[in-house]
């Protein structure tokens, strides 16, 4: 039997297919998130059963007044500029030296990307060894090549604890965006360059004009997730350092965990949680505008 | 199908995920035991390819969990004991969860998930001091004097160690060990190197300046969660500031921005920049002080009763090695002890048998028996054999004998206060601040510190 | 065919073909040497597995192992508990991921093939998602699941893990969606097949790579997850691979070759699984990352 649906009808059942993601979004990340807030203005210390309500003195306190937040921070922000140079332009780098047929290029791809599958807890183990002041590779190398008087216990000085970290970021983190890249670059039409080429362009001006336009929304997934992780930074600075040497390399995931969950400072701690999220959500919305446009 | 059948299908599947959230664990086949409160898992046992469910109490059969640090060649030593007790007492099974190898610095936040999820382990371990400070505070741990009438425990372990576990008059938890602290060395090798043990602190830094002069270090520290390195600090206050201000520092009632304590940081920078200690020590981890120390490169490490059993376990011969206590040119003379304990959490379903269980732990019967699993309990009359252990029982006597110690700092601080400590000493370290600069900061931490948690 | 960026077209005469292609041959030359770089810390922690302390103190890193020692394996594993932890991951991903991809490809249809009010709105919503760090969830996580009795067992890890893979899944699974054709739909709408039918017997099932590639995704996401495991399981039985090799670590903190032995075993299947599967995973990256 056929007869045409009346336009009410129909609207029920998207929402029927949408229920269950919608209230497990609600459940378990909307209310953790609003429930997290209202901890974030007490000072409740995570096992009493009472708080106070202080109101928005944990955030100004975090922002204004403790020496440490504002060190983990700066470093998230560092860790960010690095983040946004660093791993995105060798990545570039990979992908347009890879999007050439060369042999075993599969091979160089999957060598490239494979960090990134690790757990970042095996990665942090790993890199330590590696930087281990009396057995450590690095060090070793640098005392057989003559540059002994470098080697040095790299994260335990308060110079190069975050850079040392981070050149392990690296090593993780240049796969995705090589991949990204990649992908990118083999989506662009041959007939661009073809075209091009008949006006006389040559390599560099090819990759200016044609390329890197092509690679305009690459970029902005790269760009923005790497902001995006740059400041939920923890498992590797958990590992590596905890936040040694003394608390040079706090960042604000780590310290808001020792906060909340070693010093019995809930509301203070969700506080911190919160200024990550805000900051954040708040570089994510380019990223998700421009996800969600058709 | 039509429209109902899909909106019914629709309402039901949503409902299932509600109710399948709700439960947690979407009916989904797993090998998980049934009970998520009673996992017995024991931790070394070196075939336990899985974790088997204990029977929960439906009649007779009591699994008691134990919480401790225990890393794998302490549990080898351990686990003849608890099969003992499990052998004596078929109806009680004991399960260890063990987070090893990092001293207090992980352990703690563990047990306060732990606890803070409301599945606590029967009794746990924990040091003495500050540092069980939080647990008793937060109402997490039984009060147990009522336990100590019906034991009698009061008589059984060394006087000092009920002090450290007491807490307003009351006590919180079961003296499981007693510890002190001393630069161990290694005789043979201070004989090559002539030089002696030093009576006091200037024969200490001349005995350092000489080593120097032969390329050695005079100590090994490993920097990596602050308390090794905190060790010699410790030991420092308590000659620049004596056994007074010391305690009161602690006790926080004197400012740490005190000349004293400026001295005292002035000590360590001292040491650092003559080369008196092991180089980039910062994030070298505690146990890895050893190989320099095991080396030859080093000459002293500060470490305690129980390092007779790490030189053993590293296949170094322990006579050739001694201890003494670090000369502080005060008096008394005191040096750092403290004790460890047992606590049992509140909410745990079976104290009494808990109780038990410590009491038996912890007697001298016991320890008799397994001399090596207790070489350094706090029960008074329980010695390790010690033609086995001499050093351990010479250190031994001197712990329980003691009339007056300091407790190392971390066991006065709470553990906010005590990285804040750490950071001021690594500053210094790095050069990243003065000694004056330090003293000012860890005062400021003293104070941020009191205000934050209102004391 | 892939156009180089960097060569000119290319000429028929040798000559001028060598001369112009050294570009190519230093870059791949680079790429190997990088390559190699790149793996060296994976033969670091081999090499290291496999000795013993003694030989490692003695002769430094790298140095050749004396012998070679399998049994530090055998050790790390046993006195490790690591069956404990890969049994736990591993019930996790059976649970976890194809519970999460259902309810993701459940709301992804409607968002892909539907026409309704809030369609764009619900999906920004899922999709800012992806920005939510993780910490500002922890406490209140740990409080609901002491409330459901649940905290601090393994049954706790699904809902947050769930809730965080979603924005990704029903991301990719609604671009899927979007490149199946309508046509298939309104046929079987207009046969009578109600929306469900349509989903379960057409839109699944042609979704096969989409599901694939995901379920590798999250299977990796949820193997190497941190910062969730750490806070809400503390029990040793219940421990996930990455949570139980910090805990590891503290046993082993300086019998690094024991050390080196865990990570290895625990990066095992993954790297194993990493070889055989990459290509689902790499698409999918792409696939999430790019509009089609």
């Amino acid at each position: 039997m056929t007869h045409t649906r009346p336009r009410r009808r129909i609207r029920l059942t998207p929402y029927l297919f949408l229920l269950p993601a919608l209230l497990w979004y609600l459940i378990f990340l909307g209310y953790p998130m609003f429930y997290s807030f209202i901890i974030s203005l007490t000072d409740w210390d995570g096992l009493s059963r009472g708080s106070n309500w202080v109101g928005l003195s944990n955030y100004t306190s975090a922002i204004f007044q403790d020496q440490v937040t504002i060190l983990a921070l700066r470093n998230n922000l560092i860790w960010t500029a690095g983040t946004l140079v660093i791993p995105t332009t060798l990545g570039l780098l990979f992908a347009v030296a890879l999007d050439q047929k060369l042999p075993a290029r599969t091979l160089l791809r999957s060598i490239f990307y494979s960090p990134a599958v690790l757990p970042l807890v095996a990665v942090g183990l790993i890199w330590a060894w590696m930087y281990n002041p009396q057995f450590g590779f690095i060090n070793e190398v640098l005392k057989a090549v003559g540059l002994g008087r470098f080697a040095r216990g790299w994260l335990s000085m308060f110079e190069t604890a975050l850079p040392a970290t981070f050149l392990t970021a690296i090593w993780t983190g240049v796969g995705f965006s090589m991949t990204v890249y990649l992908a990118a670059l083999q989506g662009i039409p041959r007939e661009q360059y073809e075209a091009a080429r008949m006006d006389g362009a040559t390599g560099p001006r090819l990759f200016w004009n044609i390329t890197l336009p092509w690679l305009r929304e690459a970029h902005v997934i790269v760009l923005s997730l790497a902001v995006i992780n740059s400041f939920k930074v923890f498992d590797l600075i958990y590992t590596m350092t905890y936040g040694g040497p003394g608390r040079s390399t706090q960042v604000m995931g780590t310290w808001m965990y020792f906060n909340a969950f070693q010093y019995y400072h809930a509301g203070y701690g969700s506080a911190i949680a919160w200024i990550i999220a805000i900051i954040t959500l708040v570089v994510a919305i380019p990223y998700v505008r421009r996800m969600s446009r058709d | 199908m039509n429209r109902n059948t899909t909106i019914r299908t629709f309402a039901i599947a949503s409902i299932a995920t509600l109710l399948a959230a709700c439960a947690g664990m979407p009916g989904a086949p797993s090998a998980a035991p049934a009970q998520p409160n009673a996992p017995a898992a024991t931790a070394a046992a070196p075939a336990a390819a899985d974790a088997t469910t204990a029977p929960v109490a439906s009649g007779e059969k009591i699994t008691l969990r134990i919480a401790s640090i225990w890393d794998a060649t302490s549990m080898e030593q351990m686990q003849p004991v608890l099969d003992d007790y499990m052998k004596q007492n078929p109806n009680i099974q004991i399960a260890v969860d063990n987070t090893a190898g990092s001293g207090a610095a992980v352990y703690p936040d563990v047990l306060k998930t732990a606890l803070a999820s409301g599945n606590p382990p029967d009794a746990f371990f924990m040091w003495g001091g500050e540092i069980a400070g939080p647990f008793i505070d937060a109402d997490q741990v039984l009060n147990l004097n009522d336990f100590y009438k019906q034991y009698g425990w009061d008589k059984v372990y060394g006087p000092w160690t009920l002090d450290r576990i007491s807490r307003n008059g009351s006590k919180f938890g079961v003296p499981y060990t007693a510890h002190g602290m001393g630069f161990w060395y290694n005789k043979d090798n201070f004989a090559k190197w002539g030089v002696e043990v030093p009576k006091t602190f200037a024969e200490q830094e001349a005995m350092c300046e000489k080593l120097k002069g032969q390329n050695v270090y005079c100590v090994s520290i490993g920097g990596k969660f602050g308390w090794h390195t905190m060790r010699i600090l410790d030991y420092f206050i308590e000659h620049q500031c004596g056994p007074d201000k010391h305690d009161q520092l602690n006790a926080l009632t004197l400012s740490w921005a005190d000349p004293c304590v400026v001295a005292s940081y002035q000590s360590f920078q001292k040491w650092v920049d003559n080369g008196w200690v092991v180089p980039d020590f910062l994030t070298v981890s505690p146990d890895d002080s050893r190989f320099p120390f095991f080396k030859g490169d080093a000459a002293l490490v500060l470490e305690g009763d129980w390092y007779e059993s790490v030189l053993k376990n590293n296949e170094q011969d322990n006579k050739k090695y001694n201890f003494y206590l670090p000369p502080t040119d005060q008096t008394p003379l005191r040096f750092s002890t403290f004790p460890e304990q047992f606590m049992i959490s509140k909410d745990g379903k079976h104290p009494n048998e808990t109780a038990a269980f410590l009491n038996w732990l912890t007697s001298p019967e016991t320890a008799k028996k397994f001399p090596t699993a207790f070489a350094s309990s706090a029960t008074i009359g329980a010695n390790p054999d010690c033609n086995e252990w001499p050093l351990t029982c010479g250190l031994r006597k001197e712990v329980l004998d003691a009339k007056s110690t300091y407790p190392p700092t971390d066991q006065a601080f709470q553990k906010e206060l005590m990285d804040g400590f750490f950071e001021v000493q690594d500053n210094i370290v790095a050069k990243k601040l003065t000694p004056e600069e330090g003293a000012n900061l860890m005062q400021q931490r003293v104070d941020e510190w009191k205000a934050k948690n209102k004391k | 065919m892939t156009e180089s960026l960097l060569l000119p077209k290319r000429n028929a005469t040798v000559a001028t073909r060598l001369r112009r292609s050294w570009p190519t041959l230093l870059i791949w030359i680079g790429l190997i040497f990088l390559a190699a770089l790149w793996l060296i810390p994976f033969i670091i922690i081999l090499l290291t597995s496999l000795r013993s302390m003694n030989d490692l103190i003695s002769n430094g890193v790298f140095a050749w192992p004396q012998r070679f020692l399998p049994e530090n394996f055998a050790k790390a594993w046993s006195i490790g508990n690591f069956s404990v932890y890969f049994r736990n991951s591993l019930i996790l991903i059976l649970t976890k991921v194809p519970l999460g991809i259902l309810i993701a490809a459940l709301a992804a249809y409607p968002l892909a093939k539907m026409r309704f009010r809030f369609n764009n709105a619900i999906f920004v919503i899922f999709l800012i998602g992806l920005a939510i760090p993780v910490q500002v969830t922890l406490m209140p996580l740990l409080v609901m699941m002491k409330q459901l009795g649940i905290a601090g067992t393994l049954p706790a890890l699904i809902p947050p893990y769930v809730v965080f893979g979603l924005p990704f899944q029903i991301f990719v699974m609604r671009g899927f969606f979007r490149t199946l054709p309508n046509e298939l739909i309104e046929a079987a709408r207009l046969d009578g097949c109600s929306e469900f039918t349509v989903f379960w017997r057409i839109m699944l099932p042609l979704s096969g790579p989409a599901l694939v590639t995901l379920f590798i995704i999250d299977a990796l996401g949820t193997w190497n997850e941190l910062l969730i495991a750490l806070v809400l399981i503390n029990s040793e039985a219940w421990l996930t691979v990455p949570v139980g090799l910090l805990r590891f670590q503290g046993q082993w903190a300086s019998r690094y070759t024991e050390l080196m032995a865990g990570v290895v075993i625990s990066i095992a299947p993954i790297l194993f699984i990493y070889i055989f599967l990459q290509r689902y995973l790499v698409s999918g990256l792409t696939a999430g990352a790019l509009k089609e």
